[in-house]
């Protein structure tokens, strides 16, 4: 049976995923999650998260997919074996080491593998199957063949996003630091840390989706270079669903911690309907493309606008 | 004492170059196959490439494509399946995909984890150190304190990189072939190669904003727009007890290798001698001269990576 995992970037959001239907949620913890504090739950909301999910028979994933550093290893450890105390049955986890200490730290707990990763073959399923982890999540990119592929080459649990995307542009998830190149920005105080390291991708900087945003490319002297986005948009998808559950993907992922809630209950409410629909044994989902494509318009507004906000904090810091 | 390495992607460049201040080459070019005559899709050159290097009395690695897809698989396993019968010294690997297929191989070639294969913890090379890897590259986001503490508490070498641009991206796709004026991202098309011509990104200029950003681009890989330079640091880097460097080099003028290699062997005998630290300034400017951009000294000492703290 495949899941919906849904996204709680605030105890609100997680409750009302939860109300509507989502099987799994995921919250993430104070500066080890990849998204800015206001997207993140103190540790005692996340138990009150946890409570909240087991008590209607949902679960948790903790996500820590920052990669911490060598210095916060320890504390990293120990904070998953708190979230695990809470109830937590699992974690969304990007750096390998972490992974392998995970398991043997906690070996009756759930692991994805974060699209952090930054996987682009199969082999790489393979691998973080080898370091213990139970479910991967594949690039928004890749076709029922590469899933296929990537079930005949191990037997780690196949996760998909619930977005699309074509193969253009610069769609390097894991394998991007160029935010933390140009800008930084800290909130120490209400992460009650005396010290960060590094960047976004360790969780206590903001990425500024500086790919999303307008450049100039061209030679030096072209007269006029083009104006530019380095990626296009990913957008909400529908009909590869049914094909993927064949191919023997066992959970659906919404993305959007940091979206307006209103929007995250609305997707959680479409795709339960949508996964109980094929489950049920339907194939064809037309009846339900005129409310994607009112979805969809929806989320790309959302998204620009937080893109714009994340841009003007970026020039407003100081390097 | 120390090994100093640098990178050449296919035999032209490691006929035109001077590679002489180097202690070893890694030979191809990871972030593009479909470079020209790239060594690490091109098994005609790769023995010409591996002969010469040998015979200059330098250690040769072979890099493997660092973002191989599922379509890659096929020729990346032929190009292994051909390369570990060739005396390379080791095999620079980004992709942790292909560390298991190597495993699954049993290749005894040592492997490094080049700058793409996300190394951040000790965590994960005491990992990766089960598969084989005997040396990592760290991701250039860590700084020199917590790349110390990998080295101190792994049994793996670590190599610091301490001049050239700073990798922050790579894909799958080629951006200069999607934004050409031709440019059509047909994988039947045959590349015209239009990564000859530097391109660059740029973000803020002339419109009021006090940013300043500017990156180089060279199709699949964004590179900073500086060029990292740990000159000045050369005795520090010496007392954390670093030995391996790395200058990068790919993209740059023909006489850029040999420059760079030659002042920075020079700056780190004389560290590792303890010898009285040079007058850099002059040394600083005449790399600054090579560059477009300027100077920064990357992640090292835990700030944006485009800023220039000197000895200061």
């Amino acid at each position: 049976m495949a899941q919906l995992l849904a996204p709680g970037g605030s105890v609100e959001m997680a409750c009302t995923a939860v109300d509507e239907g989502a099987d799994i949620i995921y919250v993430g913890p104070l500066g080890l999650s990849r998204r800015p504090y206001e997207s993140e739950l103190t540790d005692a909301e996340i138990r009150e998260v946890t409570a909240y999910a087991t008590d209607h028979g949902r679960e948790v994933r903790v996500v820590l997919n920052t990669y911490p550093s060598p210095f916060e290893m320890d504390n990293f450890l120990a904070k998953a074996k708190t979230f695990a105390d809470y109830g937590v049955q699992g974690f969304v986890v990007t750096d390998g080491g972490a992974i392998r200490a995970l398991r043997k730290m906690i070996p009756d707990t759930f692991i994805h593998v974060s699209i952090g990763s930054g996987i682009s073959n199969s082999y790489d399923a393979d691998f973080y199957r080898s370091l213990g982890a139970d479910v991967i999540i594949l690039p928004y990119r890749w076709d029922i063949a590469e899933i296929a592929q990537t079930r005949q080459t191990s037997d780690i649990g196949l996760e998909v996003f619930l977005f699309e995307t074509v193969q253009t542009g610069k769609i390097c998830p894991g394998k991007c630091i160029m935010s933390s190149y140009l800008r930084f920005r800290e909130w120490l105080e209400i992460e009650q840390r005396e010290h960060s390291y590094g960047s976004a991708n360790r969780g206590a900087k903001e990425c500024y989706r500086v790919c999303q945003a307008t450049w100039e490319f061209g030679t030096p002297d072209s007269p006029q270079p083009v104006e530019i986005k380095l990626r296009r948009d990913a957008r909400l998808m529908l009909e590869q669903i049914p094909y993927f559950i064949n191919e023997g993907v066992t959970c659906f992922k919404l993305s959007g911690r940091e979206r307006p809630l209103a929007m995250i209950r609305d997707l959680v409410r479409f795709y339960r309907k949508v996964l109980d629909t094929v489950q049920n044994g339907e194939q064809n989902l037309d009846q339900y493309v005129d409310e994607l494509a009112e979805l969809r318009g929806r989320w790309v507004r959302e998204k620009s606008k937080r893109v714009d906000t994340l841009m003007d904090r970026a020039n407003s810091y100081a390097v | 004492m120390f090994e100093l390495s640098t990178e050449a992607c296919n035999i032209k460049e490691l006929r035109e170059g001077d590679y002489s201040a180097y202690d070893a080459v890694y030979l191809g070019d990871y972030s593009c196959p479909e470079y020209p005559n790239n060594f690490t899709s091109n098994l005609e050159q790769l023995q010409a490439g591996l002969d010469l290097v040998k015979s200059r009395g330098q250690k040769c690695y072979l890099r493997l494509y660092a973002v191989p897809s599922n379509h890659d698989l096929p020729w990346v396993e032929d190009l292994i399946d051909a390369a570990i019968k060739m005396p390379f010294d080791a095999f620079e690997v980004h992709n942790l995909g292909l560390l298991r297929m190597l495993k699954k191989k049993g290749s005894t070639i040592p492997v490094h984890l080049g700058v793409f294969g996300n190394l951040y913890t000790h965590e994960t090379a005491k990992t990766l150190k089960d598969y084989g890897v005997t040396r990592v590259c760290p991701n250039p986001e860590l700084s020199l304190k917590e790349i110390a503490y990998i080295a101190e508490n792994t049994p793996i070498d670590t190599l610091v990189p301490v001049h050239g641009k700073i990798p922050l991206v790579i894909s799958e796709t080629c951006f200069i072939v999607e934004h050409s004026e031709d440019g059509c991202n047909n994988p039947d098309e045959p590349c015209n190669y239009q990564c000859a011509s530097e391109h660059w990104l740029k973000r803020g200029r002339n419109d009021g904003s006090h940013t300043d950003w500017s990156l180089k681009d060279t199709g699949r890989m964004t590179l900073s727009g500086k060029d990292l330079c740990m000159l000045e640091h050369a005795r520090t880097l010496v007392d954390m007890g670093f030995n391996s460097f790395y200058v990068q080099s790919k993209g740059e003028g023909k006489d850029y290798v040999g420059k760079v290699g030659r002042i920075y062997r020079d700056a780190l005998q004389k560290a590792f001698a303890g010898e009285a630290e040079p007058d850099y300034a002059p040394l600083v400017a005449s790399l600054d001269a090579l560059t477009r951009e300027g100077l920064c000294n990357g992640y090292y000492f835990e700030s944006a990576g485009q800023r220039y703290f000197g000895r200061s």
